[in-house]
């Protein structure tokens, strides 16, 4: 292939998709939706992984003092509790600084107001583990001491968070691999349609002696101009719903942290693009294997 | 022997039998008339020539070469080296007379520069010079058909076949486009014309093929045989 064909076989690809204009338009929304779909469920699986990690890391165990105990024998306490095996800080929280802790976490709602001036926390220690294997033996020791009436740790939740993302993965994969053959046959139909509406072109160009290679390259280049169209639609897409989406969890649930698009952003444009490429590059392909020979 | 069909038949898959049997020779440099009624098999002999079509049995020879087991890039050179026209010229209606021509050029990967050259050079021989920014579709019949042999013989071919290009032109314009054939001829390029044009075939007083029913039945010079 001559490098002045591309003055030929660019223009043509662009022809192409003005020519069709509508299976063009609905070739191009598919593939918009499918990565977009799929962009969402990889946000999300890596976003749910990202904060089971940090959970997993960042256990900390909430022994909840007995009230029957005085504040005066709470310093006690602590030194047994500092004495176990395993354990490396403890950390007296109030219950009005567990009030306050835990409004900060919903966004700043006044907690009190609402339960009606009354604080139902009970006092508690805060303890962290000297790493994550010893956290379930510290939480049992803990539990048997007199004076401790329960003992959190946030057991199973991390599993639970690791089930989530194996869900919305499955979910994801399934609707990307439907709403992915639905795309590529749209490619490959619109394709269709230019062949034909060019047939007499195409005749022409066999006659005087165009190579295969001539004659396919604009359909398989208009091809991956639908996809790649379609990528950029839904990566902008995807970046103004983070965005909100960040906005409104950093408003509202600030115990959930979310990753910066600013680190994640270049990921998504290459994963789209490039799949974009190669779901029309296919679409296009297979539309050709059949009848463009010389 | 530039063009040679040895014991050719068609068949069609609908099960007609378009050509039996067909064996013939053409010199390079000929100028040839391929004669019969409608219905006869010249359309099919004349693309059975080009490769648009494979025969059934038998061998088609070109330079040589049988163009069956042609690969796909002696296929593309066979090409180059062939010009076809049509009665129907198949030209690209939206276009310019300057690109439907230049397409033959850009098809077969020339520069910018050189199409620029050439185009108005076979123009100017096929007597459209200066015609270059006209729609195609504002020309007279004549003058499409003059185009369609532009695009044919812009690169040059050995061979230029023509399945009845004069089919839809007056007698007039048909003898210029005939004169046009002459000339092609004379620069070197080996001619074969499908037609049912009698008095055309009569005036010319060239090598004469006839079919009739699908069978080679007359090979002589001079006029209309049947």
């Amino acid at each position: 292939m001559r490098l002045y064909s591309f003055r030929y076989i660019i223009p043509q690809a662009f022809k192409s998709l003005k020519l069709n204009g509508w299976m063009t338009f609905a070739s191009i929304m598919t593939i918009s939706i499918t990565l977009f779909l799929c962009a969402i469920s990889w946000l999300l699986v890596v976003n749910i992984d990202a904060n089971a990690q940090q959970m997993e890391s960042d256990v900390r165990v909430s022994a909840y003092i007995s009230q029957s105990i005085s504040s005066e024998d709470y310093s006690a306490l602590k030194k047994e509790i500092e004495a176990i095996d395993g354990v490396d800080q403890v950390e007296f929280v109030s219950k009005a600084q567990g009030l306050s802790d835990l409004e900060k976490r919903f966004g700043g709602v006044n907690l009190e107001d609402t339960l009606g001036g009354n604080n139902p926390l009970p006092d508690r220690f805060s303890i962290s583990a000297v790493n994550k294997d010893s956290v379930n033996s510290v939480a049992k020791a803990v539990k048997k001491l007199t004076g401790i009436d329960t003992v959190r740790y946030g057991e199973g939740s991390v599993e639970k968070l690791f089930a989530l993302t194996d869900t919305v993965r499955k979910v994801g994969i399934t609707l990307i691999i439907l709403l992915g053959i639905a795309a590529i046959t749209l490619v490959a139909m619109t394709i269709r349609l230019t062949v034909f509406a060019r047939r007499k072109e195409i005749m022409v160009m066999k006659w005087v002696g165009a190579t295969n290679a001539f004659i396919r390259l604009p359909f398989l280049l208009e091809g991956v101009i639908l996809g790649v169209i379609g990528a950029l639609i839904a990566v902008v897409l995807v970046f103004i719903c983070y965005n909100y989406a960040g906005a409104y969890v950093a408003g509202t649930i600030s115990f959930v942290y979310l990753l910066k698009l600013g680190d994640i952003w270049l990921n998504i444009l290459g994963f789209a693009v490039l799949a974009g490429l190669l779901m029309g590059a296919f679409g296009s392909f297979i539309s050709l294997i059949k009848g463009l020979d010389v | 022997m530039l063009i040679k069909t040895i014991n050719v038949c068609k068949v069609y898959k609908n099960g007609l039998e378009a050509l039996k049997n067909i064996n013939l020779e053409i010199d390079g440099g000929e100028f040839v008339f391929l004669t019969g009624a409608s219905g006869a098999g010249k359309s099919t002999l004349i693309r059975l020539l080009f490769r648009e079509e494979l025969a059934t049995t038998g061998q088609v020879l070109i330079s040589g070469r049988n163009i069956a087991r042609l690969s796909q890039r002696e296929t593309v050179r066979l090409r180059r080296n062939t010009g076809v026209v049509f009665q129907d010229f198949r030209l690209m209606e939206r276009n310019t007379v300057f690109d439907n021509v230049a397409f033959a050029l850009k098809a077969v990967e020339r520069s910018w520069e050189e199409i620029r050259i050439r185009v108005p050079q076979v123009l100017e021989k096929v007597g459209l010079g200066g015609r270059e920014s006209e729609n195609v579709m504002h020309l007279s019949g004549g003058e499409q058909q003059r185009v369609a042999v532009a695009r044919a013989i812009i690169n040059h071919p050995l061979i230029l076949f023509a399945d009845e290009p004069t089919g839809d032109l007056d007698p007039n314009t048909s003898l210029e486009l005939m004169k046009l054939f002459e000339q092609i001829n004379n620069d070197g390029t080996t001619l074969l014309i499908a037609t049912h044009d009698k008095e055309m075939v009569n005036r010319m007083h060239r090598r004469v093929l006839t079919l009739n029913g699908g069978k080679l039945v007359g090979d002589t010079v001079g006029g209309w045989q049947l």
